[in-house]
């Protein structure tokens, strides 16, 4: 089942070295990148949920040959921080730091972990690290992305040294008349399936240090033909917190895992997700922790809804290694269908070495409630304004867990103009 | 509760099951599997064409597909041979179908099922009895008040002769297909012995009819199949119970039970599995539920070294319902993965899937389950909810639940907890005068009595028995 017989056949180490020299990389990252390339012939596409007749999601239908466009990346991207910390560019980390990427570049997810990420570290042309010395709360970090290419590989490094805090909110967009759109159809007029899609890859490694603070939000709001892969994952060390606020409400298929590896005693997690998918969108989205040391907490809490024909697969995972001893572990996950010819699939699953363990998990799906649709329209309120209160309010419970206002305020508005588009 | 008292039980209990005896028998197949042993079987129970070529496309279809692989937290089956299996034994019994006394059973047989109860249980509280041993049904019978009632209840060897339309129909064909797995595929193939139960529209068998299984002889392989017709508004309850004297070598146990839930019938399937901790068992369990049908499945699975079981439920008929109790303790090297399966087809069906789960001294137990709403089914509902015990770090403890919802009229629910035994718990206990032994298996008592509560009471009382047994040791 090898996956990629398809792109890596046209790619060459020539583009490779290309991508890494224009960005000024030393060598051993270069060789990172060319043996990530090399790795694709082995490599696997990522995992995905396959029960008996199903495929919860098919990597393998895309069409990656005319999506990969190695050597014509175009972005508009804006890094934004605070002085006390470093906001830095990928050429700029890597003048400046590259002590600190040799530490951590692939240390936490490891470019051939599968097809897609050994693709993402071949090729990656942009990226963003952020640095946070000991001792300084850096709020208001802001990295946006706009996609203006076919094929967009992106990377970003947090680090945060002990005790300090950092609130980190991430955007990733498609540029309104992206050379991805025109300049596309021209270059592969033969490829009409792809000449308006996109491919988005991003990888995201988050080293928290002791006793330090990290919060990452992020709302993808791709365009609807984009494609998007994208691995989020950090490791705590003592005292340590990671939590993730994950927003997905673009693209036509999307595969995404968020992920905490709690290292570090007492280190703490919570992975909160809202997506919202309509027409054909088909969100695959993972939240997995995994415990591996004492007294650590991890929370999960994810809630969407599906319309139109959407599907969305989830699939959680808590895991607790045999000397996590005082574990607590909890998840949530809740559906709501919108349509009658959308689909829900969930797998909240739970793996538990140790006794000494507190863990739950719930999934739910249905519809809204028609007692609750009742009551609103008994009490004046017009059906369609009912729905749209009661979706809000579906979306309340995670919301609330959003710590960035500008980020809540701004799911706030896309959930409530993707309801009124609706009408 | 006396400690003394249990303690006699408790050893009565481990004697009755662990006993072993010679191998008597009567034909024998080779190891492994070639069409020659199948048709070995096959001309040895006299069998009619068709089923023997039932048997040969089975076991085509059981060479032409590969082990499965992929799971995620598979048990480990590399040590499971089946070419090293023994698939048939029929043992020396000189009535073929069984006899209808067990005074004509040859003693050691007789004395077998004597130390597991049967006999006894059958006087009290049974409507009919099944006996199997090693790849035969030696003792089957029926009160007369049912079979005037047109109840069938006879071995599947017999009913493939007796009763070859029903068989013709129903015998892996759109229930469990060979096509279905791997073991199902080798099922087809070797398949010997199981029940047939027959059920006339309307007929109510109101006290349980129950087939034991006991394998005796060192590696070898049972495979019987079990199929249960329940016409329109009737209702039977069906108990297995099973067992083997542990050997060296493995043993594999690969059932297949097919259920057909008329309209507003009400069928209710239950096991008590206590193989040998050599054996591995892997079977494939499915009904069929029409128009406002009931299934219950309920599970107790204490035995066998590996378990993979995933009795399944196909909600055909509108306003059908399933329920699955399951309950599974794995110990020392024991892998439980046990769970259910439930489609819902139609709309207004509903299912409720509770499992129970205790892990100790290194055992593992992982509920796996799938629920499926088709699109169409409307109002379907589901409430799964799995609650996991552990006693001790070397344990294993996992939950892999799958829901695909197709369907937005919907109520689906899964709920999970996994929990130690509380301290505080155990102390209240003890501070009441218990010892910690006693105040633990009270807790395991209580955790799984919605189980015990779903069967009649001597299998109750059996069960909690066997459950007394596997804490017995590890506790303290």
């Amino acid at each position: 089942m090898s996956a990629g017989t398809q792109v890596h056949a046209n790619l060459t180490e020539e583009q490779v070295r290309e991508i890494s020299g224009d960005l000024g990389e030393p060598d051993w990252l270069t060789e990172t990148r060319l043996e990530a390339l090399a790795a694709l012939e082995e490599l696997e596409m990522p995992d995905v949920i396959r029960t008996p007749g199903r495929d919860w999601t098919n990597l393998h239908e895309l069409d990656f040959e005319s999506l990969v466009d190695p050597l014509n990346a175009a972005e508009n991207k804006d890094q934004v921080g605070p002085d006390e910390a470093d906001v830095l560019s990928w050429t700029e980390a890597v003048d400046e730091h590259e002590e600190l990427l040799k530490e951590h570049f692939g240390s936490i997810v490891d470019p051939q972990e599968n097809y897609l990420t050994a693709l993402s570290t071949a090729l990656f042309s942009t990226g963003t690290v952020i640095y946070v010395p000991e001792g300084v709360d850096a709020e208001d970090v802001a990295i946006r992305t706009e996609q203006n290419s076919r094929s967009l590989f992106n990377y970003t490094l947090v680090v945060t040294e002990e005790s300090s805090s950092v609130t980190i909110l991430e955007r990733q967009s498609t540029g309104e008349d992206s050379e991805a759109r025109s300049a596309s159809s021209s270059a592969s007029g033969d490829e009409p399936r792809a000449a308006d899609e996109q491919y988005y890859s991003g990888i995201v490694e988050v080293a928290a240090g002791e006793n330090s603070y990290v919060q990452y939000g992020s709302l993808q709001n791709l365009s609807e033909e984009a494609y998007n892969f994208t691995v989020k994952r950090g490791v705590t060390d003592t005292y340590a917190t990671i939590d993730w606020i994950e927003g997905n409400l673009g693209t036509q298929l999307t595969k995404t895992e968020v992920s905490t590896e709690l290292r570090g005693d007492s280190s703490e997690t919570q992975i909160v997700g809202a997506f919202y998918g309509h027409n054909d969108q088909h969100f695959d989205l993972d939240a997995k922790v995994w415990h591996r040391a004492e007294h650590t907490t991890a929370d999960l809490v994810t809630r969407g809804v599906t319309d139109d024909i959407a599907r969305s697969v989830y699939e959680g995972v808590q895991d607790v290694g045999s000397d996590a001893w005082d574990t607590s572990s909890y998840q949530r996950e809740n559906t709501l269908m919108l349509s009658d010819e959308s689909e829900a699939d969930a797998s909240p699953k739970l793996i538990i070495n140790n006794h000494d363990t507190e863990a739950s998990h719930s999934a739910t799906v249905g519809q809204i409630d028609k007692e609750d649709l009742f009551y609103m329209t008994s009490r004046g309120v017009d059906p369609r304004a009912a729905r749209n209160m009661l979706v809000e309010g579906f979306f309340v419970p995670v919301l609330e867990e959003v710590d960035v206002d500008e980020l809540r305020d701004d799911l706030t508005e896309l959930i409530g103009a993707r309801l009124r588009q609706r009408d | 509760m006396s400690s003394d008292q249990d303690h006699l039980q408790e050893t009565d209990t481990e004697a009755r099951f662990e006993f072993k005896k010679e191998e008597n028998s009567a034909v024998r197949s080779g190891k492994g599997l070639t069409e020659e042993v199948i048709r070995m079987i096959s001309d040895d129970k006299d069998e009619p064409d068709w089923m023997l070529e039932r048997r040969l496309r089975a076991l085509e279809q059981y060479h032409n597909m590969p082990m499965p692989s992929d799971w995620p937290g598979m048990p480990d089956l590399s040590e499971l041979d089946v070419e090293e299996i023994i698939p048939y034994i029929r043992p020396d019994v000189d009535k073929r179908e069984g006899v209808d006394d067990w005074t004509e059973l040859p003693d050691e047989i007789q004395d077998t099922f004597d130390k597991l109860g049967i006999p006894e249980a059958e006087k009290n509280a049974l409507s009919g009895v099944g006996a199997q041993y090693e790849s035969e049904v030696v003792y089957q019978n029926m009160q007369e008040q049912w079979e005037e009632k047109g109840v069938i209840f006879c071995n599947m060897d017999e009913a493939v002769r007796e009763h070859p339309e029903l068989v013709k129909e129903h015998f892996m064909t759109t229930c469990v297909p060979p096509s279905d797995n791997k073991f199902a595929a080798l099922h087809g193939a070797v398949w010997s012995g199981g029940s047939f139960v027959y059920v006339p529209e309307d007929v109510t068998v109101e006290m349980p009819v129950q087939a034991y299984f006991r394998m005796n002889s060192e590696g070898m392989g049972q495979f019987e199949h079990t199929l249960i017709i329940a016409e329109e508004g009737s209702e039977v309850h069906y108990i297995e119970g099973c067992s083997a004297p542990k050997y060296g070598t493995h043993n594999l146990h690969s059932g297949g039970v097919e259920v057909f839930v008329g309209e507003d019938a009400h069928v209710q399937y239950s096991t008590v599995q206590n193989w040998s901790k050599n054996t591995f068992n892997l079977n494939t369990k499915r009904a069929i539920c029409e128009e406002n049908g009931t299934m219950e499945w309920v599970s107790g699975s204490m035995g066998s070294k590996v378990t993979m079981l995933y009795p399944c439920t196909i909600l055909k008929g509108r306003g059908s319902t399933d329920t699955h109790i399951t309950i599974a303790l794995a110990g020392e090297g024991q892998d439980i993965d046990t769970g259910a399966k439930v489609y819902h087809n139609a709309p207004e069906t509903s299912s409720t899937i509770e499992s129970k789960s205790i892990s100790k001294d290194g055992g593992r137990t992982n509920y796996r389950g799938l629920v499926h709403i088709a699109d169409g089914a409307e109002n379907a509902s589901t409430a799964v909810e799995c609650d996991a015990l552990m006693f001790d770090n070397e344990s294993t403890s996992d939950t892999m639940p799958y829901m695909e919802i197709e369907e937005s009229k919907v109520d689906v629910a899964h709920e999970a907890t996994v929990g130690k035994i509380g301290d505080e718990d155990i102390f209240y206990l003890q501070s009441r005068g218990l010892d910690d032994d006693d105040a633990k298996k009270m807790i395991v008592a209580g955790f799984i009595e919605p189980i015990t509560e779903e069967l009649p009471i001597e299998y109750a009382v059996e069960l909690n028995r066997l459950i007394e047994l596997e804490m017995e040791g590890s506790l303290g």
